[in-house]
């Protein structure tokens, strides 16, 4: 159940991000272009867009982090396969379940350093300070973005989070490799509106086989 | 020896079969938990810088507006206008696919998905019209190939990226910057028509020779109606280079705008996608770029260890001590990346291969963006050599042929590809005539 929700949260994240950044660029890049007609242009000129590339660099990095996650669960990781596929299935089986708990180990380990990260640049403070109220001594207050003027650690917690969600994925997706053998795998070929080429077709047509 | 460990380690996580991004990464930690005292909290920060910038944020945008019109109805309207224009002529139908191959890749920026999408109502047609199999497998899957060349080239614009922030020198000790996204786009264009205009006449020549079916020829109505059905999702590279040439949009801008007018066009002029099929294309483009971001943050943490332990700058100086001069660095470049095409997704090599091999072809006193278009026309001939191009792989699938077997009809296309590489390879005025007339 709670795995369902976590799985709509992410497909839906990525979805928004991936729209939102093409129409908040698109609208900047008409904003520019206003500015030079006449009409618009005194009205158009008030409007401040200057936060739009920093805006869409922040969700495009979010998207990548928990698209990444996604990609775990929907098996859109490219991968050298030539080996595993030449392996007898009982070799090549504990390569993949290697490769699927490494993934889980570097992602932990990512998601670790970034926690760090995020709580040393800033968390800490707003935390203590900001949202508790304490005294916190020499911590220091984090940094802000140029543009926006929001507090990096905000920002850069897509490391944290994204890294350990794309583990708990790996962890899921070798778990249930151990119980089914299946891992997951995309179709990078598929094109949405071809038919499929039926193979009595060509050979009833005329066509050679060899 | 620091060298040697590196990339053994590396070779050795990429064959378990681990996302190529996760062997990356892996490599590099290892590498720093072990063997040198470089703070492991910079690696945490570089997770994070290693995608911030605006350039690379053109990746998504151009794979967002290549999924929009990856469909067959776009692949049917592209061939319909090529058969109306050369159908006529020896192997018209061949030629019509190595066109429609070209333009639909040039837009669509997936080869894998070219070969699907124009293989799948080609081939059909081709072989009822008495072609051999073979014969439209060959064409089809080394066209495919082509929508690296061309803009807007997703392959072009990570090796801008993965080329971009190092210090590198010349010859002679000046300094040389990477090649713009723009300069590259435009110097693909002449070698992309070189190539398709080559396998063109590949086709044409085999067709000649054994009599294969002329079409009938169509008269110029129908060629209109044909051209604009189509024109709409040519316009996308109008609007690409066009606005990056002309100056008005910066190349990640444009690509933004073309996602957009991919929306426009597939939706409301095509008809091809229902409104209600929009978040599905947002949510792939959305995991496709992930997947290739992912793989950039932890190409960008490689380059920084090969940086940090000097390896390329090591290989230059052993490439010159040894006396190997420009010609035997550039077939030893050509020869490493075939290899490595055989097994490795062309954008992954492109983001390991070239800051490892820039440095080098830099102090060779190589041009970048000659570099990149011969990485480019590498990965192409890379998608389609056995034992295990991409191409081949999903012509493969579609076809129903064996790998063998498909490899022998490819044959007569991939060794024109393979003449035309060394050609680009050695003459580098063919990828810089068009950038130098339009940039100086």
């Amino acid at each position: 159940m709670l795995n369902r929700v976590l799985n709509h949260l992410e497909e839906w994240l990525i979805t928004f991000l991936m729209g939102a950044a093409t129409f908040v660029i698109f609208l900047a890049v008409v904003h520019r272009f206003a500015s030079g007609i006449p009409v618009v242009q005194d009205w158009v000129v008030k409007i401040n867009v200057s936060w739009a590339q920093e805006l869409c660099i922040y969700m495009f990095v979010w998207m990548a982090k928990f698209g990444a996650a996604y990609g775990v669960r929907a098996g859109t990781h490219v991968g050298v396969d030539v080996l595993v596929r030449a392996l007898p299935k009982s070799k090549a089986n504990i390569l993949i379940m290697f490769g699927l708990l490494a993934g889980a180990v570097f992602t932990g380990i990512v998601g670790t350093l970034g926690a760090r990260f995020v709580w040393e640049n800033g968390f800490h403070y707003a935390l203590m300070h900001d949202w508790l109220g304490r005294d916190v001594g020499d911590v220091p207050e984090g940094p802000t973005s140029p543009d926006l003027e929001i507090s990096t650690w905000i920002a850069y917690s897509c490391v944290p989070l994204g890294s350990y969600l794309m583990c708990f994925r790996f962890l899921q997706v070798a778990w249930g490799f151990a119980k089914t053998g299946e891992v997951p795998h995309a179709d990078h070929g598929h094109v949405e509106g071809v038919d499929e080429i039926d193979e009595t077709d060509l050979i009833a047509q005329g066509g050679d086989r060899t | 020896m620091n060298t040697a460990i590196i990339f053994i380690l590396l070779l050795a996580l990429m064959l378990t079969g681990m996302p190529i991004s996760i062997s990356l990464g892996l490599t590099v930690l290892t590498f720093l938990f072990t063997m040198t005292d470089v703070p492991i909290e910079s690696v945490a920060l570089k997770l994070f810088t290693g995608i911030e910038k605006f350039e690379v944020m053109a990746i998504p945008f151009f794979i967002l507006a290549g999924n929009f019109l990856t469909h067959g109805g776009v692949a049917r309207r592209m061939i319909n206008f090529c058969t109306s224009m050369i159908g006529h002529w020896y192997g018209g139908m061949g030629l019509a696919g190595v066109l429609a191959c070209a333009l639909f890749a040039a837009i669509s920026g997936s080869s894998v998905a070219t070969v699907v999408a124009v293989g799948s109502i080609m081939l059909p047609a081709m072989v009822k019209q008495g072609y051999p199999k073979k014969f439209g497998a060959g064409v089809i899957t080394t066209s495919g190939a082509l929508g690296i060349l061309f803009p807007p080239s997703i392959n072009l614009v990570i090796y801008s990226i993965a080329t971009t922030g190092m210090s590198v020198t010349g010859p002679k000790g000046e300094p040389v910057g990477s090649a713009s996204v723009g300069a590259l786009f435009l110097a693909g264009i002449v070698p992309g028509l070189c190539l398709s205009f080559l396998l063109g006449a590949t086709t044409w020549y085999r067709a000649k020779k054994f009599d294969y079916p002329r079409m009938q020829k169509a008269t110029w109505l129908e060629r209109w109606r044909a051209f604009r059905d189509c024109m709409w999702g040519l316009l996308l590279i109008v609007v690409v280079i066009g606005g990056i040439y002309s100056g008005v949009f910066t190349p990640t801008e444009a690509a933004a705008v073309a996602a957009v007018y991919a929306f426009v066009i597939s939706v409301f002029v095509y008809k091809d996608l229902k409104l209600s099929d929009v978040p599905k294309s947002l949510r792939s483009a959305a995991a496709m770029s992930s997947m290739l971001l992912y793989i950039i943050t932890n190409a960008v943490l490689f380059s920084f260890l090969m940086t940090s332990e000097q390896i390329p700058q090591a290989m230059a100086s052993w490439m010159t001590s040894q006396g190997f001069g420009l010609v035997v660095f550039l077939l030893l470049v050509n020869i490493i990346l075939l290899a490595a095409g055989n097994f490795m997704d062309p954008a992954a090599i492109v983001l390991i291969m070239a800051p490892i091999l820039f440095p080098v072809a830099a102090k060779l006193g190589v041009d970048p963006i000659h570099f990149g278009i011969l990485m480019a026309v590498n990965m192409e001939v890379g998608l389609c050599h056995p034992p295990v191009g991409l191409n081949l792989y999903v012509a493969s699938g579609i076809t129903k042929m064996g790998i063998t077997e498909l490899t022998v009809a490819v044959g007569p296309w991939l060794l024109t590809m393979i003449g035309f590489l060394v050609v680009v390879t050695f003459w580098p005025s063919l990828s810089l005539w068009l950038p130098h007339l339009l940039f100086k």
